[in-house]
């Protein structure tokens, strides 16, 4: 009976969410809700790597948004790059982003990221990801918060 | 004097003839005489075995051609089938010939090598249509002898390659003499028993021979007959000798000889004895269905392409005994029509198998004359560089694969009818037995399908492994020719299995006594009315090209644009060959599933720097899947022959005195005998 009573209250309740965001802007296309990510570290410090895993944990499950991580660049939709680009990893980076299909979207995660952050002139490092391919959403915080790519996420798969 | 007897007589002087030119022609004229005179040969046989499976039939009676014995040929509709089906492998293999041996008059060019390839023919088509027990057995060994030869022509090679041709040579004729003296020895007490050697002889008054002497030939013959047809555990010599001949060699045996030691177990335990107890067929049947599983297996973790191939023919060999079997366990058990359905299946397998191996050894020849390797772990990429022999390759291994539209599905479908229609069963036997069978048939035909897409992924497709692939070219037009006709044979047969249909009637009507149930063919394709089964290849064929245009006609009109990207090789530079799927990756799944059965031998060697024992210095790998059976079976025989070598040493010791006292000792013991007797 109890349990009869619940799922009574649940029908009531009806869908709890949060609004959905707005969608990323410039230029940024219909991906229909569902947003293959590969994950490039192009040079991080693991910050970064810890807040992304934690955004796909059971506290924020990123997944419940239709944000999936996958495997290999030619399952991708979008690519979500940590770290400024080191010497060793921009042509890596580029091979990455030629091997996906297109539309391919870039994500350039944390402050190194957009900007090199503490690393900028750095010895090893080759440039901001915009430097190496082209960007079209960036997520600030050095390492920005899980709060933060899951919106950010939200943002491409527009749910 | 008929069609039948003319076109034997036609092919056995043609043969002789190309023998005798191989020998006194100079090397540049051989291979193309000889080719030329097989085909003929060839040609000549299977329209023998055609009239005669249309119905007419061929006597002829050579009075003094053997000693102590009459040669007799009598060709019917069961000797027409195995006329035609060595003829067309002969021919097909003659042109293959011409453009395989090369001129350098050494090795498979070499003298006597060229002059048995027609004398192996000849002999191969005196076997079904010989009407007298003494006819068959000097066919049969000369047969053996003339294969036997064959195979040993590459032994002059050196280092390991020689030595291996050599050790299969020795196999061999362990082997098949082992079997032909079997044979021989079954026969005759047959022949003993009926009192007289004819064929006709024979089936009049096998019905009146006591049933221990009846059991005591069948199994006699059958072990000798399914040693030829590669039944496990009889196989040893099959993966040796068909690896070690040459290419065309091994196409001749294993397309058409193999076929004759099915020939032999229907002539003998349906036509001559006129089929027997439960248990003959049981036992014929269950050593089929293990030398099916075990052939595919050995064949799907095999990496040297024509090892591969021939225990894939250990396979069909045993699926094509395992439907004799049950079609003499059926009529055992009263269902003539459904034993009839299984010969024809059997019968029928026979024939595709024939005209799928000839071209796949083509193909796998041409690839040794290329590359001068079978080693699949180091061919590779060979799509672009022998399209065509790729091409042939691709269809004769959908026709083995036993996939629909190719051939070999046609005749493994009617086995599998032919068992499922055994419900509801006669007896307890038949319960278990059919449904076994079926499961073996589909295990079969499913690691058959991995077997072959190794063959063709990993030896054609990607990019070459060794530089010897990297650098080979297409085979000779010759060569291409030969393969283009065998690969019109697998289609025709794959497409058109209708055009059987009479024939097999014929040849099944007079092994068993009873048409097949309801086989009714058409151009169209096979019908069993009584079970409301029909497979038609030509909707198949239809509906597979529809969807391959629709599919590109989809792509183009509603697709993306194309863009070639790089292959994804997670970032790093561009792969290197060593990244390949290899044969050996490809079946190591198969490998581990199996690991009971094969037991593959798995040996790590670590080798450390005397400094250091935390620093590697070299390691060494070595995988091996031995064949258990041979191990265990033939290793206690061998060591036992070998100690009984040992000790007869003793009586060889080199006197010309002992000699002559051992020949006049054996003379008095058979004087002896005669006069107690």
């Amino acid at each position: 009976m109890a349990r009869l009573g619940l799922i009574s209250r649940i029908r009531r309740t009806g869908r709890l969410a949060e609004a959905v965001p707005e969608r990323a802007g410039g230029g940024v296309p219909d991906l229909g809700g569902s947003v293959q990510v590969r994950h490039v570290d192009a040079g991080s410090c693991n910050g970064c790597e810890i807040e992304i895993g934690q955004a796909f944990s059971p506290v924020y499950d990123a997944e419940r948004y239709g944000v999936r991580q996958v495997a290999s660049p030619r399952h991708a939709d979008a690519l979500v790059v940590t770290g400024p680009v080191t010497r060793n990893m921009a042509g890596a980076l580029r091979k990455t982003y030629e091997a996906a299909p297109r539309p391919c979207l870039v994500v350039a995660l944390g402050d190194c990221a957009r900007n090199c952050g503490v690393f900028a002139e750095g010895y090893g490092v080759a440039g901001a990801v915009s430097d190496v391919v082209p960007v079209d959403v960036e997520v600030p915080g050095c390492p920005p918060p899980p709060g933060e790519i899951v919106a950010a996420l939200r943002g491409l798969s527009g749910r | 004097m008929n069609l039948v007897v003319t076109g034997l007589g036609a092919a056995v002087s043609v043969s002789g003839v190309a023998a005798v030119a191989a020998v006194v022609l100079p090397p540049r004229w051989r291979p193309g005489v000889v080719g030329a005179g097989m085909t003929l040969a060839g040609c000549a046989g299977a329209v023998a075995g055609g009239w005669a499976l249309a119905g007419r039939t061929g006597h002829a009676v050579l009075p003094a051609l053997l000693p102590l014995g009459t040669a007799r040929i009598d060709v019917d509709a069961l000797s027409g089938w195995f006329l035609l089906l060595v003829g067309a492998v002969a021919a097909l293999v003659g042109v293959y010939t011409a453009g395989y041996v090369g001129r350098s008059g050494t090795g498979a060019s070499s003298r006597t090598a060229l002059a048995a390839l027609p004398l192996f023919v000849a002999a191969m088509l005196v076997v079904p249509a010989a009407g007298s027990v003494s006819t068959l057995l000097a066919a049969w060994e000369l047969m053996a002898l003339c294969s036997l030869l064959l195979v040993v022509a590459e032994h002059a090679h050196a280092g390991r390659r020689g030595a291996a041709v050599r050790a299969a040579g020795v196999w061999y004729a362990a082997m098949t003499q082992a079997g032909f003296v079997v044979i021989l020895l079954g026969l005759v007490w047959l022949a003993a028993a009926c009192g007289g050697e004819s064929f006709a002889a024979l089936r009049d008054a096998a019905a009146t021979v006591p049933g221990t002497v009846r059991s005591g030939v069948f199994v006699l013959t059958a072990a000798g007959f399914a040693a030829k047809a590669g039944m496990v555990p009889l196989h040893p010599w099959l993966p040796r000798a068909h690896a070690e001949a040459p290419g065309h060699v091994s196409a001749l045996m294993s397309a058409a000889m193999v076929s004759l030691g099915a020939y032999g177990i229907v002539r003998v335990g349906f036509d001559l004895l006129g089929g027997g107890p439960s248990w003959w067929w049981v036992l014929l049947a269950s050593g089929g269905a293990v030398s099916a599983l075990y052939g595919i297996l050995q064949a799907a973790v095999a990496v040297d392409l024509k090892k591969l191939l021939a225990f894939s023919t250990a396979e069909n060999t045993g699926l094509i005994l395992l439907a004799i079997g049950a079609g003499g366990l059926f009529a055992d058990v009263g269902q003539p029509a459904l034993a009839a359905l299984a010969v024809a299946a059997g019968l029928l397998h026979a024939l595709n198998h024939a005209a799928f191996k000839t071209l796949l050894f083509f193909a796998a020849g041409s690839v040794v004359h290329a590359t001068g390797s079978r080693d699949l772990d180091t061919l590779g990429g060979l799509s672009r560089r022998m399209p065509l022999t790729t091409a042939a390759f691709g269809v004769a291994a959908l026709c083995a694969a036993a996939l629909p539209p190719g051939n070999g599905f046609v005749s493994e479908w009617l086995l599998a009818q032919s068992l499922i229609h055994a419900l509801p069963p006669a007896s307890t036997l038949n319960a278990i037995a059919a449904p076994v069978a079926v499961g073996v048939v589909a295990l079969t035909a499913g690691i058959g399908v991995v077997t072959y897409v190794k063959a063709l992924g990993t030896g054609f497709l990607a990019r070459p492994r060794g530089a010897r692939a990297a650098g080979a070219r297409e085979a000779g037009p010759v060569m291409v020719i030969a393969m283009a006709l065998a690969a019109a044979g697998c289609v025709l047969l794959a497409v058109a299995p209708g055009l059987t249909t009479p024939g097999l009637a014929r040849t099944v009507t007079i092994a068993m006594g009873a048409p097949a149930r309801g086989l009714a063919g058409g151009t169209a394709g096979l019908a069993l009315p009584g079970v409301a089964a029909v497979y038609a290849p030509m909707l198949i064929v239809a509906g597979l090209v529809v969807l391959g245009v629709g599919v590109a006609v989809v792509v183009r009109l509603v697709g993306r644009p194309r863009r070639r990207a790089i292959a994804w090789g997670c970032g790093n530079g561009p792969q290197s060959e060593r990244t390949e799927y290899t044969a050996t990756s490809f079946a190591e799944p198969l490998e581990r599933i199996f690991d009971d059965v094969l037991r593959p031998e798995h040996d790590v060697d670590v080798t450390h720097y005397a400094e250091s024992a935390y620093i590697v210095e070299r390691v060494r790998f070595r995988r091996r899947v031995p064949d258990r059976v041979e191990a265990h079976l033939y290793g206690p025989v061998r060591a036992a022959a070998d100690r009984a070598g040992r000790a007869a040493r003793v009586l060889a010791a080199g006197s010309v005195h002992h000699y002559l006292a051992y020949g006049l000792v054996a003379l008095l013991i058979v004087l002896v005998a005669g006069v107690i007797r």
